[in-house]
């Protein structure tokens, strides 16, 4: 190695590390500093080492031997170099004896955002040595020269551009697709139609600031820092605080400038679904609850005998009535929408044969599903194309049915509880009186076992994935099961259940929540990973019978209770206030029996 | 071949597979003694352990249409009766999910109180 002999050699360095630059040949030394023997006074003029010929001399006063210690050294010092404190950078380096970059590197650097491409080409004979592949050394020409290709033609200097590509990159013999796609951009117009094609910045800092960043990654780390490091090992700090936040449940983090680096993030406990923002009493005891797949809407289903649609604002909170489906003389014990949101499949209690197909859009009943008057149908699942469903009940009818309830295909002797159709579309999954999940080919007729719990299933669920499923188990607590391995995960604690019918549900970003009601009229929230609630919703006075957490807005959770109210749950906002709306006189309520809580 | 995992249901008086010996269930679990099953008498036991279970078969019987599985001794895979699936006739629906053992295919034998009582408070 030439480096200590090389005349640029103290262009971003003082020269008391001539030990250090041999070290570049192998690895960088490690608490092999050879400034002993020497303590020469700080200098406190800086100026002498902006000299870039090198002719700088003080040595540092301050010994740093541990490595981490000169690697947060480097670390500051690069970040403030690009928060443009080149003086204390220098000052820096004088003091601790650690400079940035291999002042090859340095060297390079500059010609690159200078755009001297034969000098930078030049450096690389120096950096040759210190690459770890052989084959860095290709890809950084190769990068280089389409940068000066595209620079060329940026500037219309087509017999340049053509040259360039001719006779330095093509015999290269280098990515020969990218060689292609590059020939093409000479037939269009400098500007606009140039960057539009290629994608490329244009010619100036930026874009060189971009490749500078493409070629760090070819340097070792020794030889030139990877770009912004310090930032990248905070964004993996501030990426492991967050995963292990359990309260955790923002959308937008591509910002980083909320989180403080001061202290280790927790979101208080009021961040995810906390704060009952609103809630309204009818003369209705509400046994289901479902949020739309796409959008804010909910639909809810009471004991007595109405579906209702709801239009929920997100910001608000507000509840605005827009559909009353009417004629569900049983009652309704479960609602369905369809993969698109048009339509919703309502279902009643045990004694109820009948189910109805809802269109949501128009507010007109599709169909009203009966074949039997001895049929018990309680459940349902839409297929993924919304074209059919499969439904089914207690009484042992198992249906698949096309949208018009016309039966293409049924089981035979399965009580089902709880239906749900597989990703595949193919298989589907019922929970029976057996304890059991099953799944059901209808059209192959296979069937076959996939989860035995030991009580009985009131209820269950699968994510968005469809791996996991959340499972109501009479008196034990809401199961986490994975169907692929068909293995139970986790028990989540709290919820008291056994009497009703009582439904889960996942949610939240990235569905890491789950939500389940319970018979002690609370509203209960895991963390998927752990088994204690990470909190407990208090303000229903009877038992909830079902929460639907809404896939769109992931902040929001609805609840519905045997206290004629439906509830919906947000985080905590300062300031926020919600009022009632029983602005749809249409609705079965006075405003008497319309009340307000603030929690 | 691997061990074959047996469990045991406990209880004071056992019933067990004639040709093996493997224990079934217990007379806590024995729902009712007034069943014919191909070999005579048959028993109705609202649970049972260590059996495996054959695909679901329609049998219509004296009391009506069922969907039963077969079962048979998890240890030596004799055929040891069958279980209910499903009730077609509502009043028979009780028997869902309890299991049917042939007499003459079960021994019984005595087992020991693995729970006793606690003792009278003085």
């Amino acid at each position: 190695m030439q480096q200590t002999n090389c005349p640029t050699n103290g262009c971003l360095v003082n020269d008391g590390t001539a030990s250090e630059d041999k070290g570049y040949s192998h690895q960088e030394p490690i608490g092999s500093r050879n400034d002993s023997g020497e303590s020469h006074q700080q200098n406190g003029d800086g100026t002498s080492y902006t000299d870039t010929n090198g002719s700088a001399t003080t040595l540092p006063h301050v010994k740093i031997k541990s490595r981490t210690e000169r690697d947060i050294i480097k670390l500051i010092g690069q970040h403030l170099q690009g928060l443009g404190l080149s003086q204390t950078v220098e000052q820096l380096i004088k003091e601790s004896g650690c400079r940035l970059d291999h002042p090859a590197a340095t060297k390079f650097q500059t010609h690159v955002i200078e755009g001297d491409w034969v000098k930078a080409e030049d450096d690389l004979l120096e950096l040759k040595s210190m690459l770890e592949h052989p084959q860095a050394l290709l890809e950084i020409k190769f990068l280089l020269l389409e940068q000066k290709y595209l620079e060329f033609l940026d500037d219309n200097r087509v017999i340049d551009a053509l040259y360039c590509l001719r006779n330095e990159l093509t015999p290269l013999n280098h990515k020969i697709n990218r060689v292609h796609e590059l020939s093409r951009f000479i037939m269009c117009n400098p500007g606009d139609e140039l960057r539009k094609l290629s994608g490329w910045d244009g010619k100036g800092l930026q874009s060189r600031q971009l490749l500078m960043e493409k070629l760090q990654a070819f340097l070792p780390p020794s030889v030139m820092l990877p770009p912004r490091r310090l930032r990248t090992l905070l964004c993996q700090a501030i990426e492991l605080q967050k995963e292990r936040c359990f309260y955790h449940n923002n959308i937008n983090e591509k910002n980083y400038d909320n989180y403080s680096l001061l202290v280790d993030h927790t979101c208080k406990k009021t961040c995810p679904v906390k704060l009952l923002k609103f809630s309204l009493i009818m003369a209705m005891k509400f046994g289901f609850v479902v949020f739309q797949m796409m959008g804010p809407k909910l639909a809810s289903g009471s004991k007595d005998s109405t579906v209702i649609i709801w239009d929920v604002d997100p910001d608000t909170l507000t509840l605005k009535h827009k559909h009353t489906f009417d004629g569900h003389s049983y009652g309704v014990s479960y609602i369905s929408w369809s993969p698109d949101d048009n339509y919703i499949i309502a279902c009643g209690p045990d004694d109820c044969s009948d189910l109805w197909v809802w269109n949501v859009q128009t507010g007109e009943l599709r169909v009203k599903v009966s074949h039997s008057p001895e049929d018990s149908l309680t459940t349902c699942s839409w297929h993924k194309d919304g074209r059919k469903f499969v439904t089914g009940g207690l009484r042992g009818q198992f249906y698949q049915c096309d949208i018009d309830g016309a039966i293409l295909d049924q089981w035979e002797g399965v009580r089902v509880q709880s239906l749900s159709y597989r990703k595949d579309g193919k298989t589907i999954l019922a929970a029976d009186t057996h304890h059991r999940i099953r799944g059901y080919n209808l059209e192959d007729v296979i069937d076959f076992n996939i989860i035995q719990e030991d009580h009985s299933i009131i209820s269950f669920c699968t994510d968005e994935t469809g791996r996991l499923a959340l499972v109501n188990v009479s008196s034990q607590g809401v199961h986490l099961w994975d169907l692929e391995d068909r293995i139970l995960v986790r028990k989540f604690q709290g919820v008291t259940q056994g009497y009703y019918t009582i439904h889960s549900c996942f949610g939240g970003v990235n569905q890491v929540y789950v939500a389940s009601g319970s018979e002690d009229h609370k509203v209960y929230i895991w963390h998927i990973k752990r088994e204690r609630p990470i909190n407990v919703l208090t303000g229903h006075a009877r038992t909830v019978n079902c929460v639907s957490w809404n896939s769109k807005y992931p902040q929001l959770l609805a609840s519905a209770s045997d206290d004629s109210t439906i509830r919906i749950w947000g985080p905590a906002k300062s300031g926020s206030q919600t009022s009632c709306s029983p602005d749809q006189s249409s609705l079965v309520l006075s405003s008497n029996n319309c009340f307000q809580d603030f929690f | 071949m691997g061990r074959i995992h047996l469990e045991h249901m406990g209880g004071e008086r056992l019933f067990s597979c004639a040709s093996c010996d493997t224990v079934l269930t217990n007379k806590k679990e024995l729902a009712s003694t007034r069943f014919t099953g191909a070999t005579g008498r048959a028993y109705l036991f609202k649970k049972a352990v260590n059996l495996t279970y054959s695909e679901v078969q329609d049998r219509q019987m004296l009391t009506g249409r069922h969907k039963v599985r077969d079962v048979s001794c998890k240890n030596c895979d004799n055929k040891l009766g069958w279980i209910y699936e499903f009730a077609t006739e509502e009043g028979q629906r009780y028997k869902e999910g309890q299991v049917i053992l042939e007499r003459a295919l079960v021994i019984e034998s005595d087992g020991f109180e693995e729970n006793p009582p606690p003792l009278p408070e003085q």
